[in-house]
């Protein structure tokens, strides 16, 4: 614990030392230096990004297969959560375990707690350290305040480093300084949902900008459908309240000031890895502080953040309540500096200190946590007019500390953990080729690495807690290496002012880490029955996507696509069926799906309608008896959601949304069937 | 007006299909320029002109409101043309920011008695004589040609379609003390 402080100590003095020196480089006369995005996506009539490479892009520039959303599709879609959003884009996955509850990942492996995905709001990552997943609800922002959701598809581990490997989602919200918001939207509907928000934007002279955010809601769950016991008493109906504040200051012409802070309450009751349900309440709040300087050696960009969650999960074992507490941590300080040098050629350094700790007597025995050194560069190349290469590397320096009491009889000592040390790196590259002002080639290439999370490396579960054996986790095991070769045509059709993007990529997951729920079964030499991590062999996949996107003066615009993936398991696990792990990507992997969509927007009035068709994939709940996993099949199924907005004047908009308006309930995952909702809604904008 | 056609092909980094139809079409249209037809267009579009003002945003230091001087070579009567048609686009003047940047027209052999911060260059003004008198000025040159661009004699060329394209000449802006700010600088191509 000491010698953790100590670090972060350190870890303060060095930002404070980067940020003074920064200050001092700093050259005068110069010019605003945050990506304006508003103003660039103004200027280049199409969304801007910096979350491929770090260097801000056009969207059809950038070296890697990224989708934006934008604000109008977001208010368009009629979605109340981030996740409604994404379940219309060709590649992702989107897993609905109840109202409050969602996992999402990007071309298969996508499972309950997914830890293959990278979120960030802002470049702040927002994923929980226990397993290494995504609690949606829980994010501190509101639709309403996001400016653009950037998917970008396949491993990008060279510029976030560990877990970016199945893709990573960005959330951009409207900059305080340039953009101003400023709007209340209520909603209410059946399953007795009533949801709340407010953005607002005040300024402070020319030169600073504070945008405040709060909004949540409350609502019934889904009813239980099918299950059972314990799994349907541990549901409890969920509530979310987010709260964000958001500043930036432009000190000086050349340098800017950035804080944010967010706290968030929420209950939500969700799908865990063992495959049994509960319900989880979160209360989380991050803390962050950074400057940008336009300096002669480039922007220097220097940021340094905390974000802690305590975590209560509840679950019921033969009807006895099972109250579980976490206390997680991350501290990261981050710095950069991107740097064009002469006409051609875009540097990008990168430093990184992170410490993620997951404190639970009740899960870990005491308290894991890591340490972690990254260095990091990005070159971007403009070859010719037409053709720039991408080349990105970075290498992280993960340590591992454990301080508790672990499992007695499964033969692992405190030492095991603390001399836990590795070395990683992770690459991307990328080739884009516009080979006449219609037609873009991308070629990419990236190894990816996936670390342990916490509670695989130090779970230590007991005998009969979720099951007769131990659970507990493993400190030697590898990371998983992500390879991913990617192909890319993009084509603009101006004569029916729409775009095809088509893709073909193959992966594989090599070292593919298991569970302790889902991992062999084995006795520990004290003979005690236990379920340790482990790496479990390898597994491939193969895809293609293909889409069509565009939009005409009268007002229309469509979108239309179809995704297939081949996922392939070379395990020790499930060898003969029916499977009992949930280290079952193969089957757990819908193989196709078909998205489309239509609008219309004409005077007042806006209409919407998207749906999603996906193949039958395989699911995994415990059995009530909690001693075996059930393999559930979900069949294949079509969900549509449809909206309709009327402006009422220029600044109060009605909306009346139907979401999955085909079918009263629908089988998605093993937990609660999806049921229809219909909102309404009221937003109000000044 | 041969040189639009010119400077237009110059950006493409293939060439497309159907252009021995546009080539056609072309021909039509300057005939019916030559029997009464409106007005010939500017070598700036409207959507040109737009990009520009949005471009200009990004100088560092962004321009303070002043005089925007479109020039155009002295005795060159289809340069004068374009320099009013240019003007014409203007109009009250372009914005950038909060500044507004109102439109003057200044022959080529003027230039150095004028003062001004921002000029686009007619057709058939750009060339040395251009480029020293800029220089001299400080100031940023912008044009839709692209071979003016390449060759030096103007520091900025703008293409609004069918995608935004812009080209800046880093010596030439440094030779005229023009600086962008980092992020923008990053996003256009640069030669």
């Amino acid at each position: 614990m000491q010698n953790t402080r100590a670090v972060q100590a350190a870890a303060l003095r060095l930002l404070l030392w980067l940020l003074c020196g920064a200050a001092a480089a700093t050259t005068t006369p110069a010019g605003a230096q945050s990506v304006d995005y508003g103003a660039l996506e103004q200027l280049f009539g199409e969304p801007v990004t910096t979350g491929v490479t770090g260097k801000p892009q056009r969207a059809t520039d950038a070296p890697a297969n990224i989708e934006i959303i934008t604000q109008d599709d977001i208010r368009r879609s009629g979605a109340t959560t981030i996740p409604d959003v994404l379940q219309f884009v060709a590649g992702v996955d989107v897993r609905r375990e109840g109202l409050g509850s969602t996992d999402v990942g990007i071309r298969g492996y996508n499972q309950a707690s997914n830890p293959h995905l990278m979120v960030l709001v802002n470049g702040r990552q927002v994923y929980m350290v226990d397993y290494g997943r995504i609690v949606w609800d829980a994010l501190p922002v509101q639709l309403d305040e996001i400016r653009q959701i950037e998917v970008i598809k396949g491993p990008n581990s060279a510029l976030y480093g560990f877990n970016a490997v199945g893709g990573v989602i960005n959330i951009i919200t409207y900059d305080p300084l340039h953009d101003n918001v400023n709007v209340a939207t209520v909603r209410g509907g059946t399953q007795d949902y009533l949801d709340g928000s407010v953005v607002g934007t005040g300024h402070i002279g020319d030169s600073a900008g504070v945008r405040l955010s709060a909004g949540g809601f409350r609502a019934d769950d889904f009813a239980p459908g099918p299950l059972t016991g314990d799994d349907r008493y541990a549901r409890q109906s969920p509530y979310s309240g987010n709260f964000n504040g958001d500043m930036r200051w432009q000190i000086t012409p050349s340098v800017e000031a950035f804080a944010d802070a967010s706290y968030g309450h929420n209950r939500l009751a969700d799908q865990e890895p063992p495959g049994v349900f509960g319900t989880e309440q979160f209360v989380t709040s991050s803390i962050r502080a950074g400057v940008n300087a336009d300096t002669r050696f480039g922007v220097v960009s220097l940021s340094a953040y905390r974000s802690d969650a305590r975590v209560g999960i509840d679950n019921v074992n033969d009807g006895v309540p099972i109250d579980v507490g976490e206390y997680q941590s991350s501290y990261v300080v981050q710095g950069s500096d991107l740097v064009k040098l002469g006409a051609d050629h875009t540097l990008r350094f990168g430093l990184e200190y992170r410490a993620d700790a997951d404190d639970s007597g009740d899960l870990a025995g005491g308290r894991i946590s890591n340490s972690i050194y990254a260095a990091s560069l990005m070159w971007d190349w403009q070859v010719t007019p037409a053709v720039t290469v991408t080349n990105a590397i970075r290498v992280d320096d993960m340590k591992l500390h454990y301080a508790g009491t672990l499992l007695p009889g499964t033969g692992l000592t405190t030492a095991d953990y603390n001399r836990v040390s590795l070395v990683e790196p992770s690459t991307n590259s990328g080739i884009v080729w516009k080979a006449t002002e219609a037609d873009t080639f991308r070629l990419t290439i990236a190894r990816g690495v996936q670390l342990p999370t916490l509670l695989q490396y130090g779970l230590q579960i007991p005998p009969g807690f979720y099951a007769p054996p131990a659970f507990v986790g493993n400190p030697d095991l590898h990371p998983s290496i992500v390879w991913n070769e990617e192909l890319d045509y993009d084509r603009s059709l101006a004569a029916i002012r729409s775009t095809l993007r088509t893709a073909v990529f193959l992966q594989r997951t090599d070292d593919v880490i298991a569970w302790p729920f889902g991992a062999p079964f084995s006795f520990a030499p004290s003979g005690l029955p236990v379920f340790f991590s482990a790496n479990v062999g390898y597994s491939t996949a193969a895809g293609a996507e293909i889409g069509i996107k565009g939009h005409n003066s009268a007002g229309f615009h469509w979108n239309a696509s179809y995704s297939f993936v081949s996922t392939t398991d070379h395990t020790v696990l499930n060898q003969t069926p029916p499977p009992t792990s949930i280290v079952e990507y193969g089957n757990s992997t819908p193989r196709n799906v078909v998205i489309g969509g239509i609008g219309y927007a004409r005077d007042k009035w806006e209409l919407d309608v998207q749906a999603r068709w996906q193949s039958s994939y395989l699911d995994f709940r415990m059995n009530p008896q909690r001693t075996y996993l059930l393999p559930i099949e979900i069949d294949n199924y079509l969900t549509a959601t449809a909206r309709v907005g009327y402006r009422v004047t220029d600044r109060v908009t009605l909306g009346l949304t139907a979401q999955q308006f085909n079918q009263s309930q629908l089988l998605e995952t093993a937990g609660p069937p999806v049921e229809r909702r219909i909102i309404g809604s009221v937003s109000v904008r000044m | 007006m041969e040189w639009r056609p010119h400077a237009a092909a110059r950006w493409q980094t293939a060439p497309l299909p159907g252009r021995r139809r546009g080539g056609t079409v072309a021909l039509a249209l300057l005939a019916w320029a030559a029997l009464g037809g409106p007005a010939a267009a500017a070598s700036l579009s409207a959507r040109d002109v737009q990009v520009m003002g949005r471009a200009l945003a990004f100088l560092q230091p962004p321009p303070a409101s002043g005089e925007l001087a479109v020039i155009y070579a002295d005795g060159n009567a289809a340069s004068k043309q374009d320099a009013e048609a240019i003007a014409a686009e203007l109009g009250d003047g372009l914005h950038v920011g909060s500044a507004v940047l109102r439109p003057r027209l200044v022959a080529s052999t003027a230039v150095a008695m004028e003062g001004f911060a921002v000029a686009i260059a007619a057709t058939g003004a750009n060339g040395p004589p251009l480029r020293a008198a800029i220089d001299a000025k400080r100031a940023l040159c912008v044009t839709a040609d692209l071979a003016a661009v390449e060759a030096g004699s103007c520091t900025m060329a703008i293409r609004s379609e069918p995608r935004v394209e812009i080209v800046v000449n880093h010596a030439a802006a440094v030779a005229s003390g023009v600086e962008f700010v980092a992020a923008f600088r990053m996003m256009i191509r640069e030669i």
